[in-house]
C-alpha cells in the first residue's frame, strides 16, 4: 500500500524528491542469479550459470570435457543441460529483458527541450520549450514496482524452466541407460538363439531333425535379431534426446554411459506429507502467488483511488503470433462520468482470476506430488518384487532346467529356450529399475526437493551380468 | 522343502499311527514293516507247515491261529517307500509298505483277513486268483459296499488251491495301484513235498510316473510312466536273488502295471509252471529263457540254476531297464558340436554336451534334480552297468549256504573265462563286389484324390 500513500497529494512532493534523489533504479550485480541459481542447486543439485561472455563459455568448455572423459552420471548430464542447454541460455537472457524493464521503469524520462524559430511577416518569433514529464514522475513508482514484481516472477518461472530441463534431463539420461543395457540383454537373448539354430543345423546334417524343426529354431533367432535391431534403435533415440537436453555436438556425442542402472536403494524414501512438502517448494506456486499479490494490490489501489480516479491500471495480455506479451498499462484519467465502481468491478475480478489461478496451480501440485509419490513407491515395488522375487525364481528355474539337462530328462533346446527366457526377465528388472530412477526423478520434480536416497554420482562399477551365472544376481540385489 | 530327514519322520509317525493292541483288542494285531530290506520269514510258527517265499525286497505278513482260523491283519494306509537310496514315493500301500506283505496260507485254510481303511477314500480287497464266495471277491459295488475311511472290514473263506495269487483294491483302481495298493499272495500246497524247491522268490511288477523332483506318483499317467519296478524298488536297489549252485529255483511274479512285460532270465532256461489259474502239468511245460507277463497276470518259472555267476535277470522292454529319463529328448547322435558347445556354455556354465555318442553318459557324475534317479545307473566289477528300473541279478554260487540269501559279492571268473579284448591284427576291411552307391533319399511324394476320413 505504500504507491497508494505516496500517490496522495501531500506526499508526492517527498515521493518526488525522493525519486529524484535516489536517482535512478540500477543493474544487480547478478541479473537476478542471486534467486535463480540457489532454488536451481536446491533442487537439481547442479548449479546453473548465465553465459555472459568468452571466458564463460571456456569455463563451460573445460567443464563439459572433463566431464565427458569419464563415465557420466545422473548428475553429470544435468549440469551439463543445466550450463550448455542453449534453450535454457536464451530463457535466461529474459532475466536481463526484465531487469533491463525494470531498471527503465524506474528512471525518468528525460526532460525535453524545444527551440522554435519562425519568422514572417517581419516577426520574428523564438520559442523554447523545456518540458518534463510529470506523470512519469507519478506513474514511475507504480511501474517500478511492477516491473518488480515481474522480475521477481521471471525469475522463478526462469528457475523452474531450469529445473524441468534438469528433470527432463535426468529422466533421459535413465532412458538411455537402461537402454543400452537393453541392447545388451536383447544380444544375450539372441546369442542363446544363436546357438539353438546352429545346433539345429548340425542336427539337420546329421539326419537328425527335420527342415521343419530347423525351421523352428531358425524363426527363433531371425526374431531375437530383429529385437536386437529394434533395442539398437530405441536406444539411439533415447541417447540422442539426452545429447539435445544437454545441448552437445561433434565430438562431444561420443560420452560414455554407465553400462549399468544405480542399483534399487535399500528401501524407498519415506516422505511425510508431500503435499504440503509440494507447496512449500514448487516455484510454480511462487510464482502463481506473487502474481496473485500482484493483482490483490492492484485490487487495494483501485480501490482506494475509486473517488479521484485518476488512474486505471490494467494487466495487458497480448498475442502476436507465437509470441506473448505481458506487461501493463498505465493512464490517468478525468473522472467526469465514470467514478470508478466498474474499474474496482473489473479489478475485483481479475483478482479472484488470479486467486482462483494459485487456486488450482495448487491443487495441481498437490495432485501432481501425490501421484509421483504413489508412482514413485509403486515402481520401487515392482523393482524389488523382480529383484527379489522374480529373478531369483528365474534363477532357480535355470538351476532346475540345468539339473534336469543333467539327468537326460530335457534337451539342450530347453537349457538355451530357459537361457533366453531367463535373460528375458533379467531385461524386464531393469525396465522396472529403470521406471523407478524414472519415477524416482519426477518426484523430486513434483514435490520441489530432493531426495535423500538419490544414486550415488558415480555408479559403482557393477558385473557384467551373464544370464546364468550365480554370482552376478548379485548384482541386482 | 521336503527332504529325506523329514520323509523318515513321515515314515516314523506312520508307524505310531497303528492300530494299538488297545484299541482293537478282539482284531490280531496289525504288524508293521518300515524297512525296504528283503526279510526272509522264519519257518511258520503255527498252522499247517510250508516253505516260505522270499519277497524281494518285502516281507510276509505274520498271522494269529484262532480256532483253527488264520487271521490276518492289513491296515490300508498311506506310506512312504525308499524306491531306492535317495528317492522317495509317498505311496499307499498295508502295514508299512507297499507293495503290502505277502500272505502265506496252506491249501485249504480257513482264511479270516481284517482290512482296516486308513486311506483318505473308499477301498476295498481283491483276492486275485482266489476261488471263494462271491461276496469275499472284494469288488466294491458289486460284491460288497467299499470299506470307507476309518472303518475295518473282514474277509473270510477258504484258501482251496495251492497257487500263486496276489490282493488288490477293486476300488477307484486307477488310483489305488497307481499308488501302490498290491500285495502277494501264495497258497502252498497240503504237502510241503509237494514241487518244493529250494529258493522261492515272489515279487510284483509296478510303474510309476514320477516327476523328477516330485514325491507323489501321477495317478492319472496311463502308459507314459517313468519309474519300473519290482515290488517298487528300481535297481540298482532291487536285492539280487541269491541261490547256491544246483538249487531248484522258483520264480514268482505279478503284473499290476499297466504292459506287458518279457521278464527275460540269462545263463539258464526255465519252465513257466503255474499261472494264478494253477500249476501247469508237466507235459504242458515249454522251455523258455523269456516268458511275457501280460496285464495281471502272474508267471511262476522254475529252473535249477545249475550255471554259476552273476546273471541278468530283467524285463526285456529296454525302457524298462532304465530310470527317469526325457521322454522327447531328441536324437544327438552324430550331431557336431564343436564351436556352438563354448557359445552356449557362455549362455549356459555347467553345460557338458551329451548324448552325441549315443544315450550313454559315460560315467559322468553330474548333478540332478532332487528326489530322482540316474537314467540308468550302478556299477559292477568291470564298470558301469548302464541299466536301471526292472533289472536284477540271480547270483549262482557253490558255496551259498541253504537259506543264506545275503549277497556273496561279484562273481570270481574262473581264470580265461571273461571276453577281452583282441589284440592281434584285424583283416582289412572289405566292401561286398558291386555293392550299389548310396543314393539320397528323395521326399516322398504322396498324390491324395480326396480328404482323408479318420
Amino acid at each position: 500500500m505504500s504507491a497508494l500513500q505516496r500517490l496522495k497529494p501531500r506526499h508526492a512532493g517527498l515521493a518526488l524528491l525522493a525519486l529524484l534523489l535516489s536517482g535512478c533504479a540500477s543493474f544487480s550485480q547478478d541479473g537476478g542469479f542471486g534467486v535463480v541459481s540457489p532454488a536451481v542447486q536446491s533442487r537439481t543439485g547442479a548449479e546453473t550459470r548465465l553465459l555472459r561472455n568468452e571466458d564463460d563459455q571456456r569455463a563451460l568448455g573445460k567443464l563439459i570435457a572433463d566431464k565427458l572423459a569419464q563415465e557420466l552420471s545422473a548428475d553429470d548430464a544435468v549440469q551439463i543441460a543445466l550450463l550448455n542447454n542453449r534453450g535454457l541460455q536464451a530463457r535466461y537472457w529474459e532475466l536481463g529483458i526484465a531487469e533491463a524493464d525494470l531498471v527503465q521503469a524506474g528512471r525518468l524520462q528525460n526532460p525535453g527541450f524545444s527551440f522554435k524559430r519562425s519568422h514572417g511577416g517581419g516577426e520574428l518569433e523564438i520559442e523554447r520549450t523545456f518540458t518534463f514529464n510529470l506523470v512519469n514522475l507519478i506513474t514511475a513508482p507504480l511501474a517500478q514496482r511492477i516491473e518488480g514484481r515481474r522480475f521477481e516472477q521471471t525469475k522463478l518461472t526462469v528457475a523452474e524452466d531450469a529445473i524441468k530441463l534438469a528433470t527432463e534431463t535426468r529422466r533421459a539420461y535413465y532412458e538411455a541407460v537402461a537402454a543400452e543395457q537393453g541392447v545388451e540383454y536383447s544380444r544375450q537373448i539372441a546369442a542363446a538363439a544363436d546357438a539353438s539354430a546352429e545346433l539345429a543345423e548340425r542336427m539337420r546334417k546329421a539326419g537328425n531333425w527335420s527342415k521343419f524343426d530347423l525351421a523352428r529354431e531358425q524363426a527363433f533367432y531371425a526374431e531375437a535379431m530383429a529385437e536386437v535391431a529394434r533395442a539398437g534403435k530405441a536406444s539411439t533415440a533415447s541417447r540422442e534426446k539426452l545429447t539435445r537436453l544437454m545441448g552437445l555436438w561433434g565430438a562431444d556425442t561420443g560420452f560414455k554411459l554407465p553400462q549399468r542402472l544405480p542399483e534399487l536403494p535399500a528401501s524407498a524414501a519415506e516422505l511425510q506429507d508431500v503435499e504440503q512438502g509440494a507447496l512449500r517448494n514448487r516455484l510454480d506456486i511462487q510464482a502463481a502467488t506473487l502474481e496473485t499479490q500482484h493483482t490483490a494490490s492492484s485490487l487495494g489501489l483501485n480501490k482506494a483511488t475509486r473517488f479521484i480516479n485518476v488512474l486505471e491500471l490494467g494487466v495487458v495480455r497480448e498475442r502476436k503470433g507465437e509470441e506473448r506479451m505481458r506487461g501493463y498499462e498505465l493512464s490517468l484519467e478525468i473522472p467526469l462520468f465514470d467514478w470508478g465502481s466498474s474499474r474496482v468491478a473489473r479489478a475485483e475480478a481479475v483478482y479472484m482470476q488470479s486467486a482462483n489461478r494459485l487456486a488450482e496451480t495448487a491443487v495441481q501440485a498437490r495432485s501432481e506430488a501425490r501421484e509421483s509419490y504413489l508412482d514413485y513407491r509403486s515402481s520401487y515395488d515392482v523393482a524389488k518384487h523382480y529383484r527379489d522375487v522374480v529373478i531369483p525364481l528365474r534363477k532357480q528355474l535355470s538351476d532346475e532346467t540345468l539339473l534336469r539337462y543333467n539327468g537326460m530328462l530335457l534337451s539342450v533346446f530347453e537349457l538355451l529356450a530357459d537361457s533366453r527366457e531367463q535373460t528375458a526377465a533379467v531385461k524386464s528388472y531393469i525396465e522396472a529399475l529403470k521406471d523407478f530412477w524414472v519415477a524416482h526423478a519426477t518426484l523430486e520434480a513434483a514435490t520441489g526437493t530432493r531426495l535423500n536416497n538419490a544414486p550415488a554420482a558415480a555408479p559403482a562399477p557393477q558385473k557384467q551380468a551373464p544370464a546364468h551365472d550365480h554370482s552376478n544376481h548379485g548384482a541386482h540385489q | 522343502m521336503t527332504n529325506r530327514r523329514s520323509f523318515l519322520t513321515g515314515a516314523a509317525l506312520i508307524g505310531a499311527g497303528m492300530v494299538s493292541r488297545a484299541g482293537a483288542a478282539s482284531l490280531p494285531e496289525a504288524p508293521l514293516q518300515p524297512a525296504a530290506a528283503t526279510a526272509v520269514p522264519p519257518p511258520p510258527p503255527t498252522g499247517r507247515p510250508f516253505n516260505p517265499v522270499v519277497t524281494l525286497n518285502g516281507w510276509s505278513l505274520p498271522w494269529r491261529m484262532k480256532d483253527n482260523v488264520k487271521e490276518f491283519h492289513l491296515v490300508a494306509e498311506p506310506v512312504v517307500r525308499e524306491i531306492a537310496p535317495g528317492m522317495f514315493a509317498n505311496l499307499w500301500g498295508y502295514n508299512g509298505q507297499t507293495p503290502g506283505p505277502t500272505i502265506e496260507v496252506v491249501e485249504g485254510d480257513r482264511v479270516r483277513i481284517f482290512v482296516t481303511n486308513k486311506l483318505p477314500e473308499n477301498t476295498s480287497v481283491h483276492w486275485h486268483g482266489q476261488i471263494l464266495p462271491n461276496g469275499m471277491d472284494g469288488v466294491s459295488g458289486v460284491t460288497q459296499p467299499a470299506i470307507p475311511p476309518g472303518k475295518t472290514f473282514v474277509y473270510e473263506f477258504v484258501a482251496k488251491h495251492a497257487g500263486t495269487f496276489m490282493y488288490h483294491p477293486h476300488a477307484d483302481e486307477m488310483a489305488q495301484m497307481a499308488m501302490g495298493m498290491m500285495g502277494f499272495w501264495v497258497t502252498h500246497p497240503k504237502d510241503p513235498a509237494l514241487h518244493a524247491v529250494d529258493r522261492d522268490f515272489v515279487f510284483l511288477l509296478s510303474a510309476y510316473d514320477i516327476e523328477p523332483g516330485s514325491y507323489t506318483p501321477k495317478i492319472n499317467t496311463m502308459l507314459d510312466f517313468n519309474l519300473w519296478t519290482f515290488n517298487s524298488r528300481a535297481f540298482p536297489a532291487i536285492d539280487p536273488m541269491v541261490v547256491r549252485k544246483g538249487d531248484r529255483v522258483r520264480i514268482r511274479a505279478g503284473n499290476l502295471t499297466m504292459t506287458n512285460h518279457p521278464i527275460h532270465l540269462h545263463g539258464h532256461t526255465f519252465e513257466v509252471t503255474g499261472t494264478d489259474g494253477g500249476w501247469v502239468k508237466p507235459a504242458a511245460r515249454w522251455p523258455e529263457v523269456t516268458t511275457d507277463i501280460a496285464v495281471g497276470q502272474m508267471r511262476a518259472i522254475e529252473f535249477i540254476a545249475d550255471n554259476p555267476g552273476d546273471w541278468a535277470f530283467h524285463c526285456h522292454k529296454s525302457h524298462h531297464t532304465m530310470n527317469a529319463m526325457g521322454h522327447d529328448v531328441p536324437t544327438m547322435i552324430g550331431v557336431d558340436h564343436r564351436g556352438v558347445a563354448e557359445k552356449i556354455n557362455k549362455l549356459v556354465p555347467g553345460y557338458m554336451v551329451m548324448g552325441e555318442k549315443g544315450g550313454s553318459m559315460g560315467g559322468m557324475q553330474m548333478p540332478i534334480p532332487e528326489n530322482t534317479l540316474p537314467m540308468m545307473t550302478g556299477t559292477g566289477q568291470y564298470g558301469e552297468i548302464e541299466m536301471g528300473g526292472m533289472f536284477t541279478l540271480l547270483k549262482v554260487r557253490e558255496n551259498q549256504a541253504r537259506g543264506n540269501y545275503s549277497d556273496p559279492g561279484w562273481y570270481k571268473h574262473p581264470q580265461g573265462s571273461v571276453a577281452r579284448e583282441w589284440t592281434g591284427e584285424l583283416p582289412p576291411p572289405s566292401t561286398a563286389p558291386n555293392a550299389p552307391a548310396t543314393k539320397a533319399a528323395a521326399p516322398l511324394k504322396v498324390k491324395r484324390n480326396a480328404p482323408h476320413r479318420h
